[in-house]
């Protein structure tokens, strides 16, 4: 059972445990598939962010440098219209430099010693400084534009350019870059015209709205200078050369300058080795700049890996409750499983009391009926598994012995008094004929230890069957109902006091003659009390009329009869009592008698011959062979003597009277005198199994009687003691 | 009537009863079966073959030589009880104390 208990035990917590590892996989896979795919798409994300930057900030930058672009044109053709006039290029260039607030400055240079008259080089050139702008030629021998990158570029490719931005040497030093356009005249190329522009507006159009507060944007030459980078109190400052570097030394960023594509890398940052992912991509057409924009892995992916790391101590916690819920629970079904095994022990138990309580009921009723004289039935059923009523009979010495009693309360409490309570009745009557001794007894034991007060109600019957003799004792049980003659009648009771509540109570016994062929119902409360849906009473009125007519019933039917009378009459309703009824039917035959003699004589044990010699008188009457005879003449002389020694005082002359009576079945010895009452039958079997020293030299006439005979019957009529001797005749001894 | 007979050889007490043992009789038998009472070590026979009834003052008397003999730490044996004889001895039990031969 132990270990059974302890299988079970392991068996849970096992898999308990493989339930929560199991949930708790479930749930760690659903926090991994769910960072995996949220990281996936974050990605997809920022990469589309960094690409919207880059265009949205190529296109600005376009944008500005395209209305630059279009200046110069929109210029060009007045250049062009006055060109035989070389000083009229100045003014040109000063009106454009004039109307644009970005332009820093703007000019022709005309190849080498086109206005003859003007020198080699000439380059008349528009200056702003605080919105004043002045022309000059500044071309000479410490400024040879035809040695500079963007007047060559322009000549030999035949196309506009626009120079890296660089720091004005001449202004207030700020970023600039150049445009210039070829100037043609009659299919020939005659110069370049161009500005130059302020690129302040670069930084601030770069630096402005980036995606995460540290991201940060670039703009590199197409030489992989850097142009534009954020400013210098940027907190990720330090990483700008490293990005530079990384850009520069990439195969990749050098091949999308053909593809077009955005670029993305990752990095490390070796400042403070923060991860980070550079985005690249090349601005389409002229000027071949490259834009990169930086983010970092903190901030793009900072929350989610906040939010995983909350799932993952959510989880925990999850399955720190789910284990503790687990165990709870897990406790909470073992006591339920322990609770339900208890009260199916419990159940079981009660079903074994039951059955121990049936088996306690009368169970030798076929040897009380086949006597001939006796029909005797009991019935018993009680409200729960056990019950506090009871009954019991039993045939000693031709006398029936019977109660009905009812313990108060239910159950198991009421089980235990009424089993004592049962089985004290038997141990007492078996040596007690009156049945005020009998209550007597049982209500002093009873009242011993009585601390709970439980109570019993008792009726004690010793109906005398030679005779018809009833004498009873009731302890405040309901009278039975006696039927004579087919009328059932209350038998009259005192009631005296219930057992169990005053120890020296005296109890007091009364008699009466059972007519043959009468009947005694006895029964509990459970009878009357029976109750219908509407609490109403069966009752004893109702029980009254039951009884009427009930003819020759045997005892069983009659029980029967009553019990199928209160079911119809409670009709469905819950029993709420026990219900108990016993029923006794007299049937006393009178066999016709073949013998009577009688033979008178003296308390003396000297006269024994005498008795010896009616006795053998008798035997041979009734031609008995040897055996038999002995045995009863043992038998009658014990009981005789034991007459003459114990009935009259010594030195008291007394009498007694045996009488023999024999019938086709029986031999009966009746020995009366009129000495101090006494019943040899309440006398204590002698135990024969003692040793030498152990065994009183007494006590074994009584004995002997008892074994020899068929039965003994001792009555005490009309001041004289009576006993009666039997023997069968059919009997074999 | 109970007629008794009591002889020593060989150092043991030989008894003899023959016919009715009865309440009346016993009276009797207790004083001439006096000598069996006081057996002083010596081994007791009763020879029961005539005996035709016994009551239960015949017993008594049996028993208490019985006691009186084990006391003095001799045996007692009772000889060719006839089946009624013996069934009473069954019935209370002495013909487990006696040495029944």
């Amino acid at each position: 059972m132990n270990y059974l208990a302890e299988l079970y035990h392991s068996l849970v917590t096992r898999s308990r445990r493989r339930l929560v590892l199991i949930a708790a996989l479930l749930l760690l896979a659903i926090v991994g598939i769910e960072y995996v795919y949220t990281r996936y798409i974050l990605d997809k994300q920022l990469e589309r962010l960094a690409e919207n930057e880059i265009t949205f900030k190529a296109v600005l930058i376009k944008s500005m440098l395209n209305s630059h672009e279009k200046t110069v044109h929109d210029y060009e053709w007045d250049v062009l219209r006055n060109l035989h006039n070389p000083d009229s290029v100045g003014n040109t260039a000063y009106w454009m430099v004039k109307n644009h607030p970005y332009l820093v400055g703007g000019g022709m240079c005309f190849k080498p010693n086109f206005y003859p008259s003007k020198g080699r080089l000439f380059e008349p050139y528009a200056e702003k400084d605080d919105d004043e702008v002045e022309v000059h030629q500044i071309a000479g021998e410490h400024h040879d534009y035809t040695t500079k990158d963007f007047y060559r570029r322009v000549i030999e490719s035949d196309q506009p350019y626009w120079s890296d931005p660089y720091i004005d040497s001449i202004g207030d030093r700020s970023l600039i870059c150049t445009y210039m356009i070829p100037l043609h005249q009659n299919g020939q190329v005659i110069g370049t015209f161009g500005l130059d522009v302020s690129m302040d507006w670069l930084s601030d159009t770069l630096n402005a709205r980036h995606m995460y507060p540290s991201s940060f944007a670039l703009l590199l030459t197409e030489g992989g200078k850097l142009i534009v980078d954020p400013a210098d109190d940027h907190p990720k400052y330090h990483d700008v050369q490293q990005v530079v570097k990384l850009i520069n030394d990439s195969t990749v960023c050098r091949d999308s300058s053909r593809t077009n594509r955005t670029v993305v890398m990752k990095f490390d940052s070796e400042h403070d080795g923060e991860k980070g992912y550079i985005f690249y991509a090349n601005m389409r057409g002229q000027p071949h700049w490259q834009m990169v924009v930086v983010c970092y892995d903190k901030e793009a992916f900072g929350p989610l890996n906040l939010m995983t790391l909350i799932s993952l101590f959510l989880l925990l916690g999850i399955m720190v409750a789910l284990g503790f819920i687990m165990r709870h629970f897990m406790r909470n079904a073992r006591r339920l499983h322990d609770a339900s095994l208890e009260q199916e022990r419990l159940g079981s138990e009660l079903r074994v009391a039951s059955g121990i309580q049936q088996s306690m009921l009368p169970q030798d009723l076929d040897i009380i009926n086949k006597r001939g004289d006796l029909d005797v039935c009991g019935m018993l059923q009680p409200a729960r598994e056990v019950g506090g009523d009871l009954y019991e009979f039993f045939v000693r010495d031709e006398k029936l012995f019977f109660c009905i009693g009812d313990v108060s309360g239910k159950g198991v409490p009421a089980s235990l008094v009424m089993a004592v309570t049962q089985a004290l009745f038997r141990a007492v009557a078996a040596h007690t004929s009156l049945p005020a001794n009998i209550m007597r007894t049982i209500n002093q034991t009873g009242c011993r230890n009585n601390d709970r007060s439980m109570f019993v109600t008792l009726f004690v019957g010793v109906l005398d069957l030679p005779t018809g003799r009833l004498r009873y004792c009731n302890a405040g049980h309901d009278a039975p109902v006696m039927i004579v003659d087919g009328k059932p009648q209350l038998l009259e009771v005192r009631s005296n006091l219930l057992l169990g509540i005053i120890n020296d109570f005296d109890f007091e016994a009364q008699e009466c003659q059972l007519p043959p062929g009468s009947t005694l119902l006895l029964y509990t409360d459970g009878v009357t009390e029976a109750m219908d849906a509407n609490h109403l009473q069966y009752g004893r009125g109702r029980l009254l009329n039951t009884l009427e007519n009930v003819g020759q019933m045997t005892a069983t039917q009659l029980l029967q009869h009553v019990a199928q009378s209160v079911s119809d009459f409670v009709d469905g309703a819950e029993q709420s009592d026990d219900l108990t009824m016993v029923a006794v039917h007299y049937t006393p035959r009178q066999a016709l008698a073949t013998l009577e003699d009688s033979i008178t004589l003296l308390n003396d044990v000297h006269q024994t011959p005498q008795l010896n010699a009616f006795v053998d008188q008798v035997a041979g009457q009734l031609q008995l062979d040897t055996s038999v005879l002995r045995q009863i003449k043992l038998a009658v002389e014990e009981a005789v003597v034991n007459a003459m020694q114990y009935a009259y005082p010594t030195g008291v002359t007394g009498e007694i009277q045996v009488t023999a009576l024999a019938d086709a079945e029986s031999l009966r010895f009746v020995i009366a005198d009129q000495g101090k009452a006494f019943d040899p039958t309440e006398a204590l079997r002698a135990d024969t199994t003692l040793s030498v020293e152990e065994r009183p030299i007494g006590g074994l006439g009584i004995l002997l009687v008892r074994e020899l005979m068929d039965s003994i019957n001792y009555e005490r009529v009309g001041g004289k003691n009576v006993l009666t001797l039997k023997k069968l005749l059919t009997h074999k001894s | 009537m109970i007629q008794t007979e009591i002889q020593e050889i060989d150092g043991k007490l030989f008894a003899t009863l023959e016919g009715e043992l009865d309440t009346a009789a016993a009276l009797e038998a207790e004083k001439t079966l006096e000598p069996l009472f006081h057996a002083e070590g010596r081994d007791v026979v009763i020879e029961c073959e005539k005996l035709e009834y016994i009551a239960s003052s015949g017993l008594r008397i049996l028993l208490s030589i019985l006691k009186a003999a084990k006391a003095s730490g001799s045996q007692v044996t009772l000889r060719n009880m006839n089946d009624d004889i013996k069934s009473v001895f069954t019935m209370t039990g002495l013909i487990n104390l006696f040495h029944v031969e």
